[in-house]
């Protein structure tokens, strides 16, 4: 490879730059080593090196009980711990045949889908810091904070919730939740449009993100690229509607998609904003979960007393807001899971980025990783 | 722009950002609907109330990191160690039968997930703050200049003491190991 410059002479081969980026670099977003192959400016090839957060989560919950290895699934996404927690809890309900309460099936979505609000909006600010604009970053923490101290007051922790348990939760909703609950979705709806007037229209956020890191429908489904990522490619599919898992099949809400309003399908601008409208989405379910709330119900009640599933294996798969997450558990009748494997939806979005960035320039590998909003805890493991 | 004028102009004191070492977070009020002596739910460290411990080992077994760990022994009849308060009955009334003479916590190795407060049946052992305030002031800024001193050892247990009943100790464990 190398550049190719005619020249009188006859044809000369430049050279090619091997460049570095990370681990320890701010638009990593975490510890994510690439390695850019360059021809002057454009990219000619990206290797992504993994396993700089290796915590050997799957071997660790070969030596734990179930209940025990929720912490650790906080920790593999630790930005939507919540919805990490839902996917782990279902996929054991599923495989011990348990059935949870109307009242902690409601919870699960309402403390769901804010996650999901909270997760998106750390996406879209920091998205937006990569391309050089500072300020929706701190729109958007400030919002994100907001929700943080409901879940500090749900259950005490702000980051690493270990709320969602198999069978149920861990508190029932505290007095004066719901009542602040509707209180921020009431402040946090207008919202929306003042981030959309600060980062979504601008001139410079368009120029930079629009037409750039284009994944076509076809190449984003043989990757296997799943969540906001795949409905920015304009592929209508959202395992909330499309393979509902809890009560999802009984709210009403649209999946947004990426049009090509700035450019063409599937570009990191795209990408943005089907983030953007998922967050109203959010909204809508949260309301409608909250009005139909039970008032009353133990959410203790259904939680087993000793969980030791039947022998078999499990694969269950969630909507996290990164995408399609799957845990397979593999039981042999013990209260020690014999094996479990995660699949990670940052993994595969991550696995499509030399096949999207190639020959573009390096400025615009930095927009184009903030797009595909990866969590590096949740690559490795 | 328009939008950052218009905050800019909005602002007032203590509106997002806190001056942290002279100002601190707000605590959030926690009034938890059910049983709310029971129920501890903010995330700081791990306390004991030893005198209430009657070495179950549940929470030992809870903790998915195994940071805690306890040594319990028998005390012979009639012998009283009035520094380990280990006769009696607890806050719950239950009858105390065994001397805790290890209750160590590795507070480097917690990981906040709270699994070891629910098992205990005299709910002696909860993260400090929340519905227990009343027992332990609320504090998150823990931080030590020696690792050592992040292990918290709640036995009461005098070290003559402890030297008296070592091979009880250690028979126990050659008991529990095999």
């Amino acid at each position: 490879m190398g550049v190719v410059i005619e020249q009188e002479l006859g044809t000369v081969h430049g050279d090619e730059m091997i460049l570095n980026i990370g681990p320890q670099h701010p638009s990593t977003h975490g510890v994510l080593r690439l390695k850019v192959h360059t021809d002057g400016e454009i990219i000619t090839q990206i290797t992504p090196y993994i396993g700089y957060l290796h915590r050997c989560f799957e071997k660790h919950c070969e030596n734990l009980t179930y209940e025990q290895s929720i912490p650790y699934t906080d920790r593999c996404d630790y930005i939507g711990s919540m919805n990490n927690n839902f996917g782990y809890a279902v996929a054991v309900e599923q495989l011990m045949e348990t059935k949870v309460p109307e009242k902690v099936e409601y919870m699960r979505v309402i403390v769901a889908e804010m996650n999901r609000i909270a997760s998106h909006l750390l996406a879209l600010g920091t998205f937006g810091l990569d391309v050089g604009a500072f300020t929706p970053f701190l729109y958007c923490f400030r919002d994100r904070e907001r929700i943080l101290d409901l879940f500090e007051m749900l259950c005490g922790a702000r980051l690493l919730y270990n709320y969602i348990w198999i069978g149920g939760v861990s508190h029932d909703f505290p007095v004066g939740w719901v009542e602040k609950t509707y209180e921020f979705l009431d402040y946090f709806e207008p919202k929306i449009n003042e981030y959309n007037d600060l980062l979504t229209y601008n001139k410079i956020f368009i120029e930079r993100s629009a037409d750039v890191g284009v994944i076509p429908a076809d190449v984003a489904i043989s990757y296997g690229v799943t969540g906001p990522n795949l409905r920015g490619s304009g592929v209508r599919w959202d395992l909330r509607k499309d393979d509902p898992y809890g009560i999802y099949d009984r709210f009403e809400f649209d999946i947004p998609i990426g049009t090509g309003a700035m450019g063409s399908v599937g570009d990191c601008w795209d990408r943005y904003y089907v983030r953007v409208r998922e967050l109203e989405e959010c909204v809508k379910i949260i309301r409608q979960a909250l009005d139909a709330l039970p008032r009353d119900g133990d959410v203790h009640a259904a939680l087993p007393k000793k969980i030791r599933p039947k022998a078999g294996h499990v694969y269950s798969r969630t909507e996290s807001p990164r995408g399609d997450l799957g845990y397979y558990i593999a039981s042999d009748g013990s209260d020690i899971p014999s094996r479990i494997k995660m699949r990670s939806p940052a993994f595969t979005a991550l696995s499509c980025l030399n096949e999207i960035s190639r020959g573009w320039m390096i400025s615009d590998v930095i927009a184009i990783l903030g797009s595909l909003d990866i969590v590096l805890g949740e690559i490795d493991r | 722009m328009r939008i950052t004028i218009g905050h800019m102009f909005k602002i007032k004191r203590g509106n997002v950002t806190l001056q942290y070492p002279v100002e601190r977070w707000p605590r959030p009020e926690r009034h938890i609907g059910f049983s709310a002596d029971s129920y501890n739910v903010i995330r700081s460290r791990l306390t004991v109330d030893v005198d209430d411990c009657i070495g179950c080992l549940k929470c030992q077994r809870a903790c998915p990191v195994s940071c805690i760990k306890i040594e319990t022994t028998k005390v012979e009849k009639g012998e009283d160690i009035s520094e380990a308060n280990h006769r009696g009955v607890t806050s719950n009334g239950t009858q105390k039968r065994l001397l805790v003479t290890r209750f160590d916590i590795d507070m480097t190795e917690c990981c906040y997930c709270n699994l070891c407060t629910y098992p205990c049946p005299e709910e002696c052992i909860f993260m400090v703050g929340g519905p227990n305030s009343s027992r332990r002031e609320i504090d998150y800024e823990f931080s030590e200049y020696d690792r050592n001193d992040m292990i918290y050892r709640f036995s009461k247990v005098p070290f003559d003491i402890l030297q008296k009943y070592a091979s009880a100790v250690e028979k126990s464990e050659v008991e529990e190991a095999t």
